[in-house]
């Protein structure tokens, strides 16, 4: 398909959805509610503490959903829309409970090697800062799908072990595909920032499928 | 960033890519970094392994809602057909 | 502006995959690509540019409409491929390859002291062909008199280039 052509079927299809969530179609609603369930607690726990009060908002956020179906216009996409409810409920709770946990205290601490540095030579070998080793082609492999299930679900379990703020990030970049200027505002946080917590969760995803496939 | 101008490392490489993949590196960095893939096929692979990284990511569908909140949910969005 | 570009064996873009018309007897259908920086347009190359990008295949190509002269590249927003250089086949890479391979062993052995690590590694990368050869040498003569001579090495590598493919120069 052509660029073009992919936004229109993409436009269709929300469009599509948004007609059947209207007419009260329990089985569309369902599937919304799974899709971004984990991402919207995720987002959550960034401003209030505790799981428990951050189902809770997600809980309301979903209500709100509901109630505003009818009066939403469109002009933005369903989740843009869904997000924007979420974050305004989050910083409300998150400010009345004054448990707000600051952005700052998220942000990247030390630093994490993308790659442990023993794979690389040394200073003293000549050529340093290069493979010892190279790692594996994926594609050279024909099991190496992305929509095989299994490693989805090394993939999923990855993603659950992340700290908290990583996982936010690729969540809502890579599961949800906000874009980076959705998330730097959601969360409040730089677009340097946003880049760094992605690239050190995208990091230990990778080494988690390359462990499950190379060994 | 790189230590020299005119190379990266593989291990800067690997540090980088985020960056690279997010267009956030600016115009000679971005050439410095294709020019290393350029000539090494570890990191061409390696780069590769985080396309493959992100679109798996971006399969992940299913998300575990607690069944009495799921429950909560549809009833309210049932109650809201009858206002 | 008449440039240069390396294309995998089956006539696609390196990084982008891009399938571009080859040309036979007469030039490929031209290609178009708006210029937005590090986002999109056509890449190419100056004969100063070529160590730098070497590929399995090499063609001359056309470049026209706009045209951003970067430090190591030539971005244009249309282009269209001229005639396949095949002069640039295996035997010629493995020849260059051969050559930046004992240029990186006299830049080592002749360092004062004699650079041992690097040596030991240049016979390790020619299985990985010129481009990788060429980036060792470079980097030895870097390692050994600095940038400027990273630069003149690159320079020396343009010129082998240049006569043997029989290309018209440019800067």
């Amino acid at each position: 398909m052509t660029q073009a052509e992919v936004q229109t079927s993409k436009a269709s299809a929300a469009e599509a959805e948004l007609a059947r969530l209207r007419a009260g179609d329990e089985r569309a609603f369902e599937a919304l509610v799974t899709r971004h369930y984990g991402t919207m607690l995720a987002v959550a726990q960034t401003y209030v503490k505790g799981r428990s009060v951050a189902e809770e908002v997600v809980q309301e956020t979903w209500l709100g959903v509901i109630q505003g179906l009818d009066r939403f216009e469109g002009r933005s996409s369903l989740k843009t829309w869904i997000l924007s409810i979420l974050v305004h409920k989050a910083k409300t709770r998150g400010v009345r409970e004054a448990r707000t946990v600051p952005f700052a205290s998220l942000g990247p601490d030390d630093a994490e090697a993308a790659v442990a540095p023993e794979r690389f030579r040394g200073a003293g070998d000549g050529f340093a800062g290069h493979w010892r080793a190279y790692p594996g082609n994926w594609h050279a492999s024909a099991e190496v799908t992305a929509q095989d299930r299994e490693t989805l679900r090394v993939a999923m379990r990855a993603i659950a072990e992340l700290p908290s703020a990583q996982s936010t990030v690729i969540r809502m970049r890579d599961v949800e595909g906000y874009s980076s200027e959705e998330v730097c505002a959601a969360l409040d946080v730089s677009e340097g920032n946003q880049r760094v917590l992605l690239h050190r969760a995208r990091s230990r995803v990778r080494s988690a499928l390359e462990r499950h496939l190379d060994g | 960033m790189a230590e020299s101008a005119e190379h990266v490392t593989c291990q800067e490489v690997v540090e980088l890519v985020t960056d690279y993949l997010e267009q956030a590196l600016p115009a000679d960095e971005a050439a410095v970094f294709e020019q290393h893939l350029n000539f090494c096929d570890g990191c061409d692979w390696y780069v590769d392994q985080m396309r493959t990284t992100i679109a798996t990511v971006g399969r992940i569908e299913e998300e575990n809602v607690p069944p009495a909140i799921r429950e909560k949910l549809l009833a309210a969005f049932r109650d809201r057909r009858r206002s | 502006m008449i440039a240069y570009k390396f294309l995998r064996p089956d006539g696609r873009s390196v990084f982008t995959g891009f399938e571009w018309p080859l040309p036979d007897d007469t030039p490929g259908a031209w290609v178009e690509a708006p210029v937005v920086p590090c986002r999109s347009g056509i890449h190419a190359c100056r004969t100063a540019d070529l160590p730098l990008w070497l590929g399995r295949s090499l063609y001359e190509v056309e470049l026209a409409g706009d045209i951003v002269e970067e430090r190591t590249k030539v971005v244009a927003s249309r282009a269209r491929l001229l005639r396949r250089i095949d002069a640039w086949n295996d035997d010629l890479r493995d020849s260059y390859t051969r050559d930046c391979a004992d240029r990186a062993h006299v830049l080592a052995r002749s360092a004062s002291p004699p650079m041992d690590d690097w040596d030991a590694v240049v016979e390790l990368g020619i299985p990985e062909g010129p481009a990788l050869l060429g980036f060792v040498a470079a980097r030895i003569a870097e390692e050994r008199d600095g940038l400027d001579a990273y630069h003149a090495e690159r320079d020396r590598q343009r010129s082998w280039l240049v006569e043997r493919l029989a290309l018209a120069d440019s800067v």
